[in-house]
Protein backbone atom coordinates (compact mmCIF):
# COMPACT_ATOMS: atom_id res chain seq x y z
CA UNK A 1 0.00 0.00 0.00
CA UNK A 2 1.34 3.38 -0.99
CA UNK A 3 1.82 6.20 1.51
CA UNK A 4 -1.38 7.95 2.53
CA UNK A 5 -0.63 11.42 1.16
CA UNK A 6 -4.05 12.52 0.03
CA UNK A 7 -7.59 11.33 -0.51
CA UNK A 8 -6.52 9.39 -3.61
CA UNK A 9 -5.23 5.88 -2.98
CA UNK A 10 -4.79 3.46 -5.89
CA UNK A 11 -7.55 4.38 -8.32
CA UNK A 12 -9.88 5.41 -5.49
CA UNK A 13 -10.80 8.68 -3.83
CA UNK A 14 -11.49 8.18 -0.13
CA UNK A 15 -13.63 10.22 2.23
CA UNK A 16 -12.57 11.14 5.78
CA UNK A 17 -14.04 8.00 7.34
CA UNK A 18 -12.32 5.77 4.81
CA UNK A 19 -9.02 7.57 5.35
CA UNK A 20 -9.39 7.06 9.09
CA UNK A 21 -9.99 3.35 8.48
CA UNK A 22 -6.88 3.23 6.31
CA UNK A 23 -4.78 4.96 8.98
CA UNK A 24 -5.82 2.30 11.48
CA UNK A 25 -8.06 4.53 13.61
CA UNK A 26 -10.75 1.80 13.58
CA UNK A 27 -8.43 -1.08 14.43
CA UNK A 28 -6.10 -3.37 12.55
CA UNK A 29 -8.79 -5.65 11.06
CA UNK A 30 -10.61 -2.70 9.51
CA UNK A 31 -7.32 -1.23 8.26
CA UNK A 32 -6.32 -4.53 6.60
CA UNK A 33 -9.83 -4.90 5.19
CA UNK A 34 -9.90 -1.51 3.50
CA UNK A 35 -6.34 -1.97 2.20
CA UNK A 36 -7.50 -5.22 0.60
CA UNK A 37 -10.60 -3.57 -0.84
CA UNK A 38 -8.52 -0.74 -2.36
CA UNK A 39 -6.23 -3.26 -4.07
CA UNK A 40 -9.19 -5.13 -5.55
CA UNK A 41 -11.05 -1.91 -6.42
CA UNK A 42 -8.00 -0.47 -8.15
CA UNK A 43 -7.69 -3.58 -10.35
CA UNK A 44 -11.15 -2.70 -11.70
CA UNK A 45 -10.37 1.03 -11.74
CA UNK A 46 -13.02 1.80 -9.10
CA UNK A 47 -13.17 5.53 -8.33
CA UNK A 48 -14.80 5.36 -4.90
CA UNK A 49 -16.45 3.23 -2.25
CA UNK A 50 -20.19 2.78 -1.99
CA UNK A 51 -21.83 2.24 1.43
CA UNK A 52 -23.65 -1.08 1.85
CA UNK A 53 -26.63 -2.03 4.02
CA UNK A 54 -26.00 -5.76 4.29
CA UNK A 55 -23.22 -8.33 3.88
CA UNK A 56 -23.32 -12.09 3.34
CA UNK A 57 -20.04 -13.86 4.08
CA UNK A 58 -18.77 -17.05 2.52
CA UNK A 59 -16.35 -19.17 4.48
CA UNK A 60 -16.17 -22.77 5.61
CA UNK A 61 -13.22 -24.92 6.57
CA UNK A 62 -13.41 -26.99 3.37
CA UNK A 63 -12.75 -24.00 1.13
CA UNK A 64 -10.71 -21.68 3.37
CA UNK A 65 -8.46 -24.26 5.04
CA UNK A 66 -6.18 -23.55 7.98
CA UNK A 67 -4.84 -20.37 6.39
CA UNK A 68 -8.29 -18.82 6.04
CA UNK A 69 -9.21 -19.94 9.54
CA UNK A 70 -6.13 -18.08 10.77
CA UNK A 71 -7.33 -14.89 9.08
CA UNK A 72 -10.73 -15.13 10.77
CA UNK A 73 -9.10 -15.85 14.12
CA UNK A 74 -6.97 -12.73 13.75
CA UNK A 75 -9.98 -10.64 12.72
CA UNK A 76 -12.13 -11.78 15.62
CA UNK A 77 -9.34 -11.52 18.21
CA UNK A 78 -8.87 -7.87 17.27
CA UNK A 79 -12.44 -7.28 18.48
CA UNK A 80 -13.59 -6.35 14.96
CA UNK A 81 -17.37 -6.06 14.56
CA UNK A 82 -19.51 -5.85 11.44
CA UNK A 83 -20.72 -2.36 10.58
CA UNK A 84 -23.83 -3.73 8.82
CA UNK A 85 -26.18 -6.70 9.44
CA UNK A 86 -24.32 -9.77 8.15
CA UNK A 87 -25.35 -13.37 7.51
CA UNK A 88 -23.29 -16.45 6.61
CA UNK A 89 -23.47 -18.78 3.64
CA UNK A 90 -24.04 -22.55 3.62
CA UNK A 91 -21.28 -24.53 5.26
CA UNK A 92 -19.49 -27.77 4.55
CA UNK A 93 -20.80 -30.12 7.21
CA UNK A 94 -23.99 -31.15 8.95
CA UNK A 95 -23.59 -31.32 12.72
CA UNK A 96 -25.71 -34.43 13.06
CA UNK A 97 -25.58 -38.18 13.17
CA UNK A 98 -25.41 -39.25 9.52
CA UNK A 99 -22.48 -41.68 9.54
CA UNK A 100 -22.50 -42.07 5.76
CA UNK A 101 -21.92 -38.32 5.33
CA UNK A 102 -19.58 -37.69 8.24
CA UNK A 103 -16.86 -35.05 8.24
CA UNK A 104 -13.38 -35.51 9.71
CA UNK A 105 -13.51 -34.92 13.45
CA UNK A 106 -10.54 -32.52 13.35
CA UNK A 107 -12.33 -30.46 10.67
CA UNK A 108 -15.56 -30.52 12.71
CA UNK A 109 -13.67 -28.91 15.58
CA UNK A 110 -12.22 -26.28 13.23
CA UNK A 111 -15.64 -25.54 11.72
CA UNK A 112 -17.06 -25.02 15.21
CA UNK A 113 -14.22 -22.60 15.98
CA UNK A 114 -14.90 -20.81 12.70
CA UNK A 115 -18.56 -20.34 13.61
CA UNK A 116 -17.43 -18.95 16.96
CA UNK A 117 -15.27 -16.37 15.18
CA UNK A 118 -18.28 -15.33 13.09
CA UNK A 119 -20.34 -14.82 16.24
CA UNK A 120 -17.50 -12.82 17.81
CA UNK A 121 -17.68 -10.42 14.84
CA UNK A 122 -21.46 -10.15 15.24
CA UNK A 123 -22.13 -12.16 12.08
CA UNK A 124 -25.35 -14.19 12.25
CA UNK A 125 -24.39 -17.78 11.28
CA UNK A 126 -27.52 -18.40 9.22
CA UNK A 127 -25.61 -20.95 7.11
CA UNK A 128 -27.73 -20.37 4.07
CA UNK A 129 -27.36 -19.77 0.35
CA UNK A 130 -30.99 -18.60 0.14
CA UNK A 131 -30.66 -15.53 2.36
CA UNK A 132 -32.77 -13.66 -0.22
CA UNK A 133 -35.70 -15.97 0.54
CA UNK A 134 -35.33 -16.29 4.29
CA UNK A 135 -33.10 -13.59 5.82
CA UNK A 136 -32.92 -10.25 4.00
CA UNK A 137 -34.40 -8.86 0.78
CA UNK A 138 -32.63 -5.67 -0.36
CA UNK A 139 -34.69 -3.20 -2.36
CA UNK A 140 -34.31 -1.77 -5.85
CA UNK A 141 -31.02 0.15 -6.06
CA UNK A 142 -29.80 -0.94 -2.61
CA UNK A 143 -26.07 -1.73 -2.43
CA UNK A 144 -25.04 -4.92 -0.62
CA UNK A 145 -21.95 -7.19 -0.58
CA UNK A 146 -22.87 -10.84 -0.95
CA UNK A 147 -20.49 -13.75 -1.09
CA UNK A 148 -22.32 -16.48 -2.98
CA UNK A 149 -22.95 -16.54 -6.72
CA UNK A 150 -26.58 -17.65 -6.51
CA UNK A 151 -27.36 -14.94 -3.97
CA UNK A 152 -25.62 -12.30 -6.10
CA UNK A 153 -27.47 -13.06 -9.32
CA UNK A 154 -30.81 -13.19 -7.48
CA UNK A 155 -30.13 -9.85 -5.75
CA UNK A 156 -29.08 -8.08 -8.95
CA UNK A 157 -31.72 -9.58 -11.21
CA UNK A 158 -34.87 -10.30 -9.23
CA UNK A 159 -34.58 -7.68 -6.49
CA UNK A 160 -32.78 -4.96 -8.45
CA UNK A 161 -30.24 -4.63 -5.64
CA UNK A 162 -26.56 -4.10 -6.47
CA UNK A 163 -23.68 -6.42 -5.67
CA UNK A 164 -20.64 -8.07 -7.19
CA UNK A 165 -19.41 -11.54 -6.32
CA UNK A 166 -17.65 -10.94 -2.99
CA UNK A 167 -15.56 -14.08 -2.46
CA UNK A 168 -13.47 -15.08 0.53
CA UNK A 169 -11.99 -12.19 2.46
CA UNK A 170 -13.86 -9.67 0.27
CA UNK A 171 -17.22 -10.36 1.92
CA UNK A 172 -15.70 -10.12 5.41
CA UNK A 173 -13.86 -6.92 4.50
CA UNK A 174 -17.12 -5.36 3.28
CA UNK A 175 -18.88 -6.42 6.50
CA UNK A 176 -16.16 -4.80 8.64
CA UNK A 177 -15.87 -1.55 6.66
CA UNK A 178 -19.57 -1.26 5.72
CA UNK A 179 -18.67 -0.46 2.12
CA UNK A 180 -17.34 -1.95 -1.07
CA UNK A 181 -15.50 -0.59 -4.12
CA UNK A 182 -17.90 0.83 -6.73
CA UNK A 183 -17.23 -1.22 -9.86
CA UNK A 184 -19.11 -3.84 -11.85
CA UNK A 185 -22.77 -4.30 -10.93
CA UNK A 186 -22.80 -1.34 -8.55
CA UNK A 187 -22.60 0.88 -11.66
CA UNK A 188 -25.46 1.62 -14.09
CA UNK A 189 -23.37 0.89 -17.18
CA UNK A 190 -22.71 -2.74 -16.21
CA UNK A 191 -26.38 -3.48 -15.61
CA UNK A 192 -27.69 -3.20 -19.13
CA UNK A 193 -28.51 -6.29 -21.15
CA UNK A 194 -25.81 -7.55 -23.51
CA UNK A 195 -27.71 -10.26 -25.41
CA UNK A 196 -31.28 -11.38 -26.03
CA UNK A 197 -32.71 -14.82 -25.22
CA UNK A 198 -36.09 -15.53 -26.81
CA UNK A 199 -37.78 -18.27 -24.80
CA UNK A 200 -40.15 -20.38 -26.87
CA UNK A 201 -40.31 -23.30 -24.46
CA UNK A 202 -42.45 -24.64 -21.65
CA UNK A 203 -40.66 -24.39 -18.32
CA UNK A 204 -42.70 -26.53 -15.94
CA UNK A 205 -40.11 -27.76 -13.49
CA UNK A 206 -37.16 -26.29 -11.59
CA UNK A 207 -34.92 -28.58 -13.63
CA UNK A 208 -36.24 -26.93 -16.83
CA UNK A 209 -35.15 -23.56 -15.46
CA UNK A 210 -31.75 -25.01 -14.63
CA UNK A 211 -31.51 -26.44 -18.15
CA UNK A 212 -32.31 -22.99 -19.54
CA UNK A 213 -29.49 -21.60 -17.39
CA UNK A 214 -27.08 -24.15 -18.83
CA UNK A 215 -28.13 -23.46 -22.43
CA UNK A 216 -27.57 -19.73 -21.95
CA UNK A 217 -24.70 -19.71 -19.44
CA UNK A 218 -22.38 -22.34 -20.88
CA UNK A 219 -21.64 -20.48 -24.15
CA UNK A 220 -21.42 -17.13 -22.33
CA UNK A 221 -18.72 -17.60 -19.71
CA UNK A 222 -18.34 -13.90 -19.05
CA UNK A 223 -19.04 -12.20 -15.71
CA UNK A 224 -20.11 -9.00 -17.45
CA UNK A 225 -22.55 -10.66 -19.88
CA UNK A 226 -26.19 -9.89 -19.00
CA UNK A 227 -28.84 -11.99 -20.78
CA UNK A 228 -32.31 -10.54 -21.35
CA UNK A 229 -35.04 -13.18 -21.39
CA UNK A 230 -38.09 -12.44 -23.47
CA UNK A 231 -41.19 -14.56 -23.99
CA UNK A 232 -41.70 -15.94 -20.47
CA UNK A 233 -45.47 -16.35 -20.49
CA UNK A 234 -46.27 -16.90 -16.82
CA UNK A 235 -44.86 -15.10 -13.80
CA UNK A 236 -42.15 -17.45 -12.50
CA UNK A 237 -41.98 -18.56 -8.87
CA UNK A 238 -39.16 -17.29 -6.70
CA UNK A 239 -37.83 -20.88 -6.64
CA UNK A 240 -37.85 -21.02 -10.46
CA UNK A 241 -35.78 -17.83 -10.70
CA UNK A 242 -33.53 -19.20 -7.96
CA UNK A 243 -32.75 -22.29 -10.07
CA UNK A 244 -32.29 -20.24 -13.24
CA UNK A 245 -29.94 -17.79 -11.53
CA UNK A 246 -27.90 -20.48 -9.79
CA UNK A 247 -27.45 -22.31 -13.09
CA UNK A 248 -26.49 -19.16 -15.04
CA UNK A 249 -23.97 -18.25 -12.34
CA UNK A 250 -22.56 -21.75 -12.28
CA UNK A 251 -22.16 -22.38 -16.02
CA UNK A 252 -21.44 -18.83 -17.11
CA UNK A 253 -20.18 -17.05 -14.01
CA UNK A 254 -22.98 -14.60 -14.76
CA UNK A 255 -24.09 -12.13 -12.08
CA UNK A 256 -27.23 -10.62 -13.57
CA UNK A 257 -30.10 -11.27 -15.97
CA UNK A 258 -33.20 -9.39 -16.98
CA UNK A 259 -36.62 -10.88 -17.72
CA UNK A 260 -38.88 -8.57 -19.67
CA UNK A 261 -42.03 -7.71 -17.76
CA UNK A 262 -40.86 -9.69 -14.72
CA UNK A 263 -37.67 -8.24 -13.21
CA UNK A 264 -37.58 -4.65 -11.95
CA UNK A 265 -35.06 -3.14 -14.35
CA UNK A 266 -36.71 -4.67 -17.44
CA UNK A 267 -40.27 -3.37 -17.57
CA UNK A 268 -39.74 -3.26 -21.34
CA UNK A 269 -37.19 -4.75 -23.73
CA UNK A 270 -35.86 -1.27 -24.40
CA UNK A 271 -35.34 -0.58 -20.70
CA UNK A 272 -33.43 -3.86 -20.29
CA UNK A 273 -30.99 -2.81 -23.04
CA UNK A 274 -31.05 0.84 -21.87
CA UNK A 275 -32.16 1.94 -25.32
CA UNK A 276 -29.47 0.00 -27.24
CA UNK A 277 -30.15 -2.86 -29.63
CA UNK A 278 -29.03 -6.34 -28.58
CA UNK A 279 -25.75 -7.33 -30.23
CA UNK A 280 -26.64 -11.00 -30.14
CA UNK A 281 -29.81 -13.02 -30.02
CA UNK A 282 -30.60 -16.68 -29.36
CA UNK A 283 -33.82 -18.69 -29.18
CA UNK A 284 -34.49 -21.55 -26.78
CA UNK A 285 -37.16 -24.09 -27.78
CA UNK A 286 -38.62 -27.17 -26.09
CA UNK A 287 -36.29 -29.36 -28.16
CA UNK A 288 -33.27 -27.53 -26.73
CA UNK A 289 -34.48 -28.24 -23.18
CA UNK A 290 -35.12 -31.90 -24.01
CA UNK A 291 -31.66 -32.17 -25.60
CA UNK A 292 -30.12 -31.14 -22.29
CA UNK A 293 -31.82 -34.05 -20.50
CA UNK A 294 -30.98 -36.60 -23.18
CA UNK A 295 -27.28 -35.60 -23.18
CA UNK A 296 -26.86 -36.92 -19.63
CA UNK A 297 -25.95 -40.63 -19.69
CA UNK A 298 -25.99 -43.04 -16.78
CA UNK A 299 -23.02 -45.18 -15.91
CA UNK A 300 -23.31 -48.72 -14.54
CA UNK A 301 -23.29 -48.71 -10.78
CA UNK A 302 -25.06 -50.61 -8.03
CA UNK A 303 -25.41 -47.59 -5.76
CA UNK A 304 -26.59 -44.13 -6.72
CA UNK A 305 -27.81 -40.98 -5.04
CA UNK A 306 -30.60 -38.47 -5.68
CA UNK A 307 -29.80 -34.99 -4.34
CA UNK A 308 -32.08 -32.00 -3.84
CA UNK A 309 -29.67 -29.16 -3.08
CA UNK A 310 -27.74 -26.31 -4.70
CA UNK A 311 -29.36 -23.95 -3.77
CA UNK A 312 -30.82 -25.03 -0.44
CA UNK A 313 -34.53 -25.83 -0.61
CA UNK A 314 -37.30 -23.40 0.28
CA UNK A 315 -40.23 -24.41 2.46
CA UNK A 316 -42.40 -24.89 -0.62
CA UNK A 317 -39.84 -27.11 -2.33
CA UNK A 318 -39.70 -29.28 0.80
CA UNK A 319 -43.50 -29.35 0.99
CA UNK A 320 -43.62 -30.57 -2.62
CA UNK A 321 -41.07 -33.30 -1.94
CA UNK A 322 -42.88 -34.38 1.23
CA UNK A 323 -46.00 -34.89 -0.88
CA UNK A 324 -44.11 -36.75 -3.61
CA UNK A 325 -42.32 -39.07 -1.16
CA UNK A 326 -45.45 -39.67 0.97
CA UNK A 327 -46.13 -43.37 1.43
CA UNK A 328 -43.03 -44.40 -0.53
CA UNK A 329 -39.57 -45.66 0.44
CA UNK A 330 -36.13 -44.90 -0.92
CA UNK A 331 -35.15 -48.03 -2.86
CA UNK A 332 -32.31 -50.39 -1.98
CA UNK A 333 -29.11 -49.19 -3.59
CA UNK A 334 -30.44 -45.63 -3.74
CA UNK A 335 -29.86 -42.73 -1.37
CA UNK A 336 -31.82 -39.49 -1.23
CA UNK A 337 -30.60 -36.27 0.36
CA UNK A 338 -32.15 -32.83 0.82
CA UNK A 339 -30.30 -29.77 2.12
CA UNK A 340 -31.85 -26.64 3.56
CA UNK A 341 -31.08 -23.98 6.14
CA UNK A 342 -31.87 -24.06 9.87
CA UNK A 343 -34.86 -21.71 9.57
CA UNK A 344 -36.63 -23.73 6.86
CA UNK A 345 -35.79 -27.00 8.62
CA UNK A 346 -37.40 -25.79 11.85
CA UNK A 347 -40.59 -24.83 10.08
CA UNK A 348 -40.65 -28.00 7.97
CA UNK A 349 -40.24 -29.99 11.19
CA UNK A 350 -43.14 -28.12 12.81
CA UNK A 351 -45.33 -28.73 9.78
CA UNK A 352 -44.61 -32.47 9.58
CA UNK A 353 -42.74 -32.40 6.25
CA UNK A 354 -39.50 -33.62 7.83
CA UNK A 355 -41.25 -36.60 9.45
CA UNK A 356 -42.84 -37.54 6.12
CA UNK A 357 -39.52 -37.39 4.32
CA UNK A 358 -37.61 -39.26 7.02
CA UNK A 359 -40.25 -41.98 7.01
CA UNK A 360 -39.48 -42.45 3.32
CA UNK A 361 -35.77 -42.72 4.10
CA UNK A 362 -34.68 -39.30 2.90
CA UNK A 363 -31.74 -37.70 4.74
CA UNK A 364 -32.15 -33.98 5.45
CA UNK A 365 -29.04 -31.91 6.07
CA UNK A 366 -29.18 -28.53 7.79
CA UNK A 367 -27.07 -25.46 7.05
CA UNK A 368 -25.08 -27.08 4.25
CA UNK A 369 -25.01 -27.43 0.51
CA UNK A 370 -24.28 -30.94 -0.74
CA UNK A 371 -21.55 -30.15 -3.25
CA UNK A 372 -19.36 -28.35 -0.70
CA UNK A 373 -19.40 -31.16 1.91
CA UNK A 374 -16.02 -31.69 3.54
CA UNK A 375 -14.30 -34.93 2.32
CA UNK A 376 -16.98 -35.43 -0.36
CA UNK A 377 -14.72 -37.48 -2.64
CA UNK A 378 -14.16 -39.97 0.21
CA UNK A 379 -17.86 -39.95 1.07
CA UNK A 380 -18.64 -40.86 -2.56
CA UNK A 381 -16.19 -43.75 -2.46
CA UNK A 382 -17.35 -45.03 0.95
CA UNK A 383 -20.97 -45.09 -0.25
CA UNK A 384 -19.93 -46.53 -3.62
CA UNK A 385 -22.09 -43.97 -5.42
CA UNK A 386 -21.73 -43.83 -9.20
CA UNK A 387 -24.56 -41.64 -10.52
CA UNK A 388 -25.79 -38.47 -8.85
CA UNK A 389 -29.25 -37.50 -10.05
CA UNK A 390 -30.65 -34.05 -9.27
CA UNK A 391 -33.25 -31.51 -10.34
CA UNK A 392 -30.61 -28.79 -9.80
CA UNK A 393 -28.92 -27.57 -12.98
CA UNK A 394 -26.26 -26.10 -10.75
CA UNK A 395 -25.30 -29.13 -8.72
CA UNK A 396 -24.90 -31.43 -11.73
CA UNK A 397 -22.19 -28.97 -12.82
CA UNK A 398 -20.51 -27.99 -9.57
CA UNK A 399 -19.91 -31.42 -8.11
CA UNK A 400 -17.88 -32.87 -10.93
CA UNK A 401 -14.44 -32.41 -9.30
CA UNK A 402 -15.53 -35.25 -6.99
CA UNK A 403 -16.01 -37.60 -9.96
CA UNK A 404 -19.73 -38.22 -9.63
CA UNK A 405 -21.47 -39.05 -12.92
CA UNK A 406 -24.21 -36.44 -12.84
CA UNK A 407 -27.66 -36.57 -14.42
CA UNK A 408 -30.25 -33.78 -14.54
CA UNK A 409 -33.86 -34.89 -14.18
CA UNK A 410 -37.19 -33.23 -13.35
CA UNK A 411 -38.34 -33.20 -9.72
CA UNK A 412 -40.98 -35.94 -9.88
CA UNK A 413 -38.64 -38.12 -11.96
CA UNK A 414 -35.94 -37.69 -9.31
CA UNK A 415 -38.36 -38.93 -6.65
CA UNK A 416 -39.40 -41.89 -8.84
CA UNK A 417 -35.76 -42.79 -9.44
CA UNK A 418 -35.05 -42.61 -5.69
CA UNK A 419 -38.03 -44.84 -4.87
CA UNK A 420 -37.75 -47.40 -7.69
CA UNK A 421 -34.03 -47.55 -8.36
CA UNK A 422 -34.85 -47.42 -12.08
CA UNK A 423 -32.47 -44.97 -13.74
CA UNK A 424 -34.76 -43.37 -16.27
CA UNK B 1 13.36 -15.17 -29.77
CA UNK B 2 10.83 -13.38 -27.60
CA UNK B 3 7.32 -12.12 -28.17
CA UNK B 4 5.38 -9.49 -26.25
CA UNK B 5 1.69 -9.67 -25.41
CA UNK B 6 -0.12 -6.89 -23.58
CA UNK B 7 -2.78 -7.41 -20.90
CA UNK B 8 -5.64 -5.08 -20.02
CA UNK B 9 -5.40 -5.20 -16.23
CA UNK B 10 -2.75 -6.58 -13.88
CA UNK B 11 -1.89 -6.84 -10.21
CA UNK B 12 1.01 -8.30 -8.28
CA UNK B 13 4.73 -8.85 -8.55
CA UNK B 14 6.76 -9.48 -11.68
CA UNK B 15 7.19 -13.22 -12.09
CA UNK B 16 8.34 -15.82 -14.61
CA UNK B 17 7.80 -19.51 -15.11
CA UNK B 18 6.26 -22.34 -17.13
CA UNK B 19 2.71 -22.07 -18.37
CA UNK B 20 -0.14 -24.56 -18.15
CA UNK B 21 -2.79 -23.67 -20.71
CA UNK B 22 -6.47 -24.39 -20.13
CA UNK B 23 -8.85 -24.47 -23.08
CA UNK B 24 -12.02 -23.77 -21.11
CA UNK B 25 -13.32 -21.86 -18.10
CA UNK B 26 -11.84 -22.64 -14.70
CA UNK B 27 -13.16 -22.94 -11.18
CA UNK B 28 -10.92 -24.18 -8.35
CA UNK B 29 -13.98 -25.84 -6.84
CA UNK B 30 -15.42 -27.54 -9.92
CA UNK B 31 -12.20 -28.58 -11.59
CA UNK B 32 -9.42 -28.96 -9.03
CA UNK B 33 -8.58 -31.55 -6.38
CA UNK B 34 -7.56 -29.05 -3.70
CA UNK B 35 -5.72 -31.73 -1.70
CA UNK B 36 -3.30 -32.75 -4.46
CA UNK B 37 -3.36 -29.67 -6.70
CA UNK B 38 -4.26 -31.86 -9.69
CA UNK B 39 -7.05 -31.00 -12.15
CA UNK B 40 -9.62 -33.70 -11.40
CA UNK B 41 -12.66 -32.81 -13.49
CA UNK B 42 -13.31 -35.62 -15.96
CA UNK B 43 -12.76 -34.33 -19.49
CA UNK B 44 -11.03 -31.08 -18.52
CA UNK B 45 -8.41 -30.06 -21.09
CA UNK B 46 -5.60 -30.49 -18.54
CA UNK B 47 -7.17 -33.29 -16.48
CA UNK B 48 -4.46 -35.03 -14.45
CA UNK B 49 -2.00 -32.10 -14.55
CA UNK B 50 -0.68 -30.43 -11.41
CA UNK B 51 -1.09 -26.66 -11.19
CA UNK B 52 1.69 -26.36 -8.60
CA UNK B 53 4.24 -23.68 -9.46
CA UNK B 54 2.73 -23.12 -12.91
CA UNK B 55 1.55 -19.90 -14.53
CA UNK B 56 -2.03 -20.77 -15.41
CA UNK B 57 -3.34 -19.43 -18.72
CA UNK B 58 -7.13 -19.48 -18.47
CA UNK B 59 -9.52 -18.14 -21.14
CA UNK B 60 -12.41 -17.49 -18.76
CA UNK B 61 -14.09 -18.47 -15.49
CA UNK B 62 -16.92 -20.68 -14.25
CA UNK B 63 -18.82 -20.23 -11.00
CA UNK B 64 -17.98 -19.41 -8.22
CA UNK B 65 -16.91 -17.71 -5.01
CA UNK B 66 -14.63 -20.55 -3.93
CA UNK B 67 -11.61 -18.88 -5.51
CA UNK B 68 -11.87 -16.14 -2.89
CA UNK B 69 -10.35 -18.48 -0.31
CA UNK B 70 -9.06 -21.35 -2.43
CA UNK B 71 -5.83 -19.77 -3.74
CA UNK B 72 -4.78 -18.74 -0.21
CA UNK B 73 -5.49 -22.31 0.91
CA UNK B 74 -3.38 -23.68 -1.95
CA UNK B 75 -0.47 -21.46 -0.84
CA UNK B 76 -0.75 -22.94 2.67
CA UNK B 77 -0.76 -26.46 1.25
CA UNK B 78 2.26 -25.63 -0.93
CA UNK B 79 0.43 -26.59 -4.13
CA UNK B 80 -0.34 -23.11 -5.42
CA UNK B 81 0.14 -21.90 -8.98
CA UNK B 82 2.62 -19.05 -9.56
CA UNK B 83 0.26 -16.69 -11.34
CA UNK B 84 -3.10 -16.46 -13.13
CA UNK B 85 -3.31 -15.10 -16.67
CA UNK B 86 -6.99 -14.74 -17.58
CA UNK B 87 -8.66 -13.84 -20.83
CA UNK B 88 -11.79 -12.86 -18.91
CA UNK B 89 -12.23 -13.08 -15.17
CA UNK B 90 -14.69 -12.34 -12.40
CA UNK B 91 -13.95 -10.34 -9.22
CA UNK B 92 -13.50 -13.51 -7.14
CA UNK B 93 -10.33 -14.41 -9.02
CA UNK B 94 -8.89 -10.97 -8.25
CA UNK B 95 -10.05 -11.12 -4.62
CA UNK B 96 -8.50 -14.59 -4.28
CA UNK B 97 -5.25 -13.62 -5.98
CA UNK B 98 -4.82 -10.44 -3.90
CA UNK B 99 -5.39 -12.41 -0.68
CA UNK B 100 -2.92 -15.11 -1.75
CA UNK B 101 -0.35 -12.63 -3.07
CA UNK B 102 -0.53 -14.16 -6.56
CA UNK B 103 0.05 -12.14 -9.71
CA UNK B 104 -3.16 -11.89 -11.74
CA UNK B 105 -3.89 -10.39 -15.16
CA UNK B 106 -6.92 -10.00 -17.44
CA UNK B 107 -7.31 -9.45 -21.17
CA UNK B 108 -4.91 -10.39 -23.97
CA UNK B 109 -3.79 -8.27 -26.94
CA UNK B 110 -3.50 -11.56 -28.89
CA UNK B 111 -5.10 -14.97 -28.38
CA UNK B 112 -2.76 -16.75 -25.98
CA UNK B 113 -4.49 -20.08 -26.54
CA UNK B 114 -3.21 -20.16 -30.12
CA UNK B 115 0.27 -18.92 -29.17
CA UNK B 116 1.18 -20.81 -25.99
CA UNK B 117 1.51 -24.50 -25.28
CA UNK B 118 2.11 -26.26 -21.97
CA UNK B 119 5.69 -25.86 -20.78
CA UNK B 120 6.40 -22.60 -22.60
CA UNK B 121 8.32 -20.06 -20.54
CA UNK B 122 6.89 -16.58 -19.92
CA UNK B 123 7.54 -13.53 -17.78
CA UNK B 124 4.74 -11.28 -16.49
CA UNK B 125 5.41 -7.61 -15.79
CA UNK B 126 2.24 -6.24 -14.14
CA UNK B 127 3.66 -2.71 -13.97
CA UNK B 128 3.98 -2.56 -17.76
CA UNK B 129 0.90 -4.77 -18.28
CA UNK B 130 3.08 -7.00 -20.39
CA UNK B 131 3.64 -10.70 -20.88
CA UNK B 132 6.91 -11.79 -22.46
CA UNK B 133 7.08 -15.17 -24.17
CA UNK B 134 10.46 -16.91 -24.54
CA UNK B 135 10.89 -19.64 -27.09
Amino acid sequence: MEMIKANNVGSMKLNDLELAMLRGDHGVAVKESIEFQIEVGSFFDAKEFVPITNAHVMGDIEVMGDGGLGILKKMSSSAAKCRVPTSSNARCMHFGDFDNLRADETEVQKERKLIGYLKDMNIAPTDTCINYQTVYQPKLGEHVAWGDTGTVIYANSVLGARTNYEGGKASFAAALTGRTPAYGFHLDECRKGTFLVKVDAQLNDFADWGALGKIVGHPHQDYFAVPVFEGIKEVPLSDSLKHLGASLASYGSLAMFHMVGITPEARTLSEAFKGDLPKESMTVKNADIEAIYSAYKYKDGANNIVVFSGPQLSLFEIQTLANLFKGRKVHKGMSAVITTNHAIYSDALRLGYIAELELAGVQILQGVCFYILQRLSEIRKENDWTNLISNSGKIVNTITAHKFNTVLRRTADCVDIACTGVLK
Amino acid sequence: MRRLIYVKRAHGASIEGEVLVMREGFSPRYDLDRISGIISRIGHSIEGESIHNKILVIPTVKGGVAGGWAFFDLIHKNISPKALVFGKLNPVMVQGAVLAGLTVTEGWSEDLLSILKNGDHVRIDPEKKMLEIFS
